[in-house]
C-alpha cells in the first residue's frame, strides 16, 4: 500500500468522511439492536424511502438549508404512519408499508421530476456523497446521531423488556406505543442523519446488517451494542481507504459508499461462516461427550452387573 | 403503435401480472422480500448495460442469483427473518452503485433504471411481459389449490404429506418474474409498487378469496392506466405517477373499508 490510512487522513475531507461514518456507525449500533429485536427491518426501509420525498421538498423550499429539516419531518412523520399501521393492521401490515413505502417514493420522484435537470439530483439524493460532506453537514449529522443514541438510551429498559415479554411489559403498566413510537423515531433520526451521506438506500445496511453480524457471533447482550459499532467502524475505515487508494493511485472513480456497504455484507457473510463452522464443531464435540458418557454408563453397567443401565 | 400506445399496453400487462402475482404475495407476507428483489436486481442491469446485452436478460440471472442467496442465508439460525432480505437488499444496491461509479459514461441512464420509463419501453420488453403472464396463469392454474393450502396452514400442509419446497420455488419464481419484467416500466425501486398495491387494496375491500385476483387485477389495470394519463397530462415522471396511482388507489380503498366496515376485521390473513 502506498498511502497509508493516516496519510489519508490528513486530509480534511477524508478525516470528515471518516468521522461521518464513525458516528454513524456508534448511533447505528444503538439503534440497530431495537430494530433487529424486533424485527423491524421492513419498517426502517419504509423509513429509508419516506425521507427521499422530504429531501426533495425540503431543497425545495430552503435549497441545501432545507434538506435536513425536510428530512427529518418526513422520516419522524413517516415512523409513526408505520407504527400506527403496524398495530392496526397486524398480520397484513408488510403489505401496507410496501405500498406506502413505494408510494412516498414515487411521490419523491414525481416531485423531483418537475424541476429542471433532476437526473444529477436524483443520483446525489440516491447515492448520497460521502467525500463532500460539509462541516456543517457533519455537524449537524452528529446532532441528530446523538439525538438518535439518546432516545435509545433513555428508553433502553422499556424497549428491551418490550421486546422479550410484550405481555409481561403491557401487564406491568407500561404503554407499548409509546416504547413504539421512541424506537421508530430514534430510527428516522439514524437514517436522516446517515442519508445524506450514504445516500437513500445504503442506509438500511447500517441499521440491519451490523446487528446481524453481531448476532451471529455473540449471544451476549453486552456485547451484541459493541460489536455491532466496531464491525462497521473497521469496515468503514477499510471501505475509506481502499476507495482513496483505487482513486488516486488506479484513476478509477470508486464510490466509497458502496464500497462500505459491500464489505459490510461481506462482514456479514464471513460471521455466518464462522456461525456455521463453530455450529458444526459444536455439534460434533457435543456427540463425542455423549458417546464418552454412554460408554462410561456401559462400563459401569457392566461393574454392575446386577443393575440395569438406563 | 406509438410510444404511448406501447406504454398504455405494457401498464395493462403489468396490471393483469400484479392481479395474479400480488395474492401470491401479499397473504403470504412476502412484501419485504418482494421489495428486497426489486432493489437488488440493480447491479444485473447495469452489468448487462456495461456489455451491451438487453437489461432483462442480466437483471433476470440476477435475480435468480439472489433468491439463492436469499434462501441460503434464510436457513441461517438465529436472526430475524427479515434480515435476509435486508443483506440482499443491501448488497445488491451497493453493488449497482459501485458498477455504476466505476463506468461513469454508461451508455443506459441509471435513473430509468432505477425509477422506470414506462414511454421509452420497447416492444421486446412488452413480449417479455406476455410471456411471464402467460407462464404465471400457466403455473397457478396447475398448482392454485397446493398454494392456497400452503399460503393458509402451512403447518396442516406439511401435516398432510405435502413438500413445501415445491411450491415455494414456484411462487418465488412467479414474484421474482414478475419483479424483472415491471423493471423497465416501473424500475428497480418502484417495481414492486403495481404487483402489491393492487393486490393489497383489494384485500381490503373484497370477501371471498376467489375475487382477489381479478379485482386486483382491475384496480391495478386502472390504477396504472391512471398514472400513465396523468404524466402525460401533468407533465410528471411517469414512473413515479405510476407508483403514485396505485398507492392512491390503496388509500381509497382502505378509506372505503372504513366507511363500510367501521369495526376492523380481517378478510384474508
Amino acid at each position: 500500500m502506498d498511502v497509508s490510512l493516516l496519510d489519508m487522513l490528513q486530509l480534511p475531507f477524508m478525516a470528515r468522511a471518516m468521522i461521518t461514518l464513525a458516528v454513524l456507525a456508534l448511533a447505528a449500533g444503538v439503534v440497530g439492536l431495537g430494530i433487529s429485536f424486533r424485527e423491524m427491518e421492513f419498517v426502517s426501509d419504509g423509513v429509508v424511502h419516506a425521507v427521499f420525498p422530504g429531501l426533495v421538498v425540503g431543497s425545495l423550499v430552503a435549497g441545501t438549508a432545507g434538506l435536513l429539516p425536510g428530512a427529518l419531518i418526513a422520516a419522524v412523520l413517516a415512523a409513526v404512519l408505520f407504527t400506527v399501521l403496524e398495530r392496526r393492521r397486524g398480520s397484513s401490515s408488510d403489505a401496507a408499508i410496501a405500498v406506502v413505502l413505494t408510494g412516498l417514493f414515487s411521490l419523491g420522484v414525481v416531485l423531483v421530476s418537475k424541476q429542471h435537470g433532476y437526473v444529477s439530483q436524483l443520483q446525489e439524493l440516491l447515492f448520497g456523497h460521502l467525500l463532500t460532506v460539509t462541516p456543517e453537514q457533519l455537524w449537524q449529522i452528529v446532532v441528530v446521531a446523538v439525538l438518535a443514541i439518546g432516545v435509545m438510551l433513555v428508553t433502553g429498559r422499556a424497549q428491551l423488556f418490550r421486546a422479550f415479554d410484550p405481555a409481561g411489559f403491557a401487564a406491568a403498566g407500561f404503554r407499548p406505543l409509546v416504547t413504539d413510537l421512541a424506537l421508530a423515531v430514534a430510527t428516522s433520526l439514524l437514517v436522516v442523519a446517515g442519508v445524506q451521506a450514504l445516500g437513500v438506500l445504503m442506509v438500511v445496511s447500517l441499521l440491519t446488517v451490523p446487528m446481524g453480524v453481531a448476532r451471529l457471533v455473540t449471544r451476549r447482550l453486552g456485547a451484541l451494542v459493541p460489536i455491532a459499532v466496531l464491525v462497521p467502524l473497521i469496515v468503514g475505515a477499510l471501505g475509506l481507504w481502499w476507495s482513496f487508494e483505487w482513486s488516486v493511485l488506479h484513476d478509477v472513480s470508486v464510490s466509497p459508499g458502496a464500497l462500505v456497504v459491500l464489505l459490510l455484507v461481506a462482514a456479514y457473510l464471513v460471521a455466518v461462516a464462522v456461525r456455521l463452522i463453530a455450529q458444526a464443531t459444536g455439534a460434533r464435540r457435543r456427540r463425542r461427550v455423549s458417546s464418552g458418557a454412554s460408554a462410561i454408563a456401559g462400563a459401569r453397567g457392566s461393574a454392575h452387573p446386577g443393575r440395569v443401565a438406563p | 403503435m406509438s410510444y404511448f400506445g406501447l406504454a398504455a399496453l405494457e401498464v395493462t400487462l403489468l396490471g393483469l401480472l400484479g392481479g395474479i402475482v400480488g395474492p401470491l404475495i401479499v397473504p403470504r407476507r412476502r412484501s419485504f422480500f418482494a421489495v428486497a428483489l426489486s432493489h437488488a436486481t440493480f447491479p444485473g442491469g447495469v452489468i448487462f448495460a456495461v456489455l451491451g446485452y438487453n437489461l432483462l436478460i442480466g437483471q433476470a440471472l440476477f435475480a435468480v442469483l439472489l433468491v439463492l442467496i436469499m434462501a441460503a442465508l434464510s436457513r441461517v439460525p438465529r436472526q430475524g427473518r427479515q434480515v435476509a432480505s435486508g443483506v440482499v437488499l443491501a448488497l445488491g444496491f451497493a453493488l449497482g452503485t459501485l458498477l455504476t461509479s466505476l463506468n461513469p459514461d454508461l451508455g443506459v441512464p441509471v435513473e430509468a433504471l432505477l425509477v422506470g420509463s414506462p414511454l421509452s419501453v420497447t416492444p421486446t420488453d412488452v413480449l417479455a411481459t406476455c410471456c411471464v403472464l402467460v407462464c404465471s396463469l400457466l403455473v397457478l392454474a396447475l398448482f392454485r389449490r397446493r398454494i392456497l393450502f400452503h399460503s393458509f396452514d402451512p403447518a396442516g400442509f406439511a401435516a398432510a404429506g405435502y413438500r413445501s419446497w415445491p411450491v415455494e420455488l414456484v411462487v418465488v419464481a412467479v414474484i421474482a418474474g414478475a419483479v424483472v419484467v415491471a423493471m423497465p416500466a416501473v424500475g428497480a425501486i418502484l417495481g414492486v409498487a403495481i404487483l402489491i398495491a393492487p393486490a393489497a387494496a383489494a384485500q381490503l375491500v373484497v370477501t371471498r378469496i376467489t375475487l382477489l385476483p381479478p379485482v386486483a387485477a382491475m384496480l391495478g389495470v386502472g390504477s396504472g392506466l391512471l398514472g400513465l394519463w396523468a404524466s402525460r397530462q401533468l407533465d410528471l415522471a411517469a414512473g413515479g405517477a405510476v407508483g403514485l396511482a396505485t398507492t392512491l388507489v390503496y388509500v381509497l380503498a382502505a378509506l372505503w373499508r372504513w366507511i363500510v366496515h367501521r369495526t376492523p376485521k380481517e378478510v384474508v390473513t
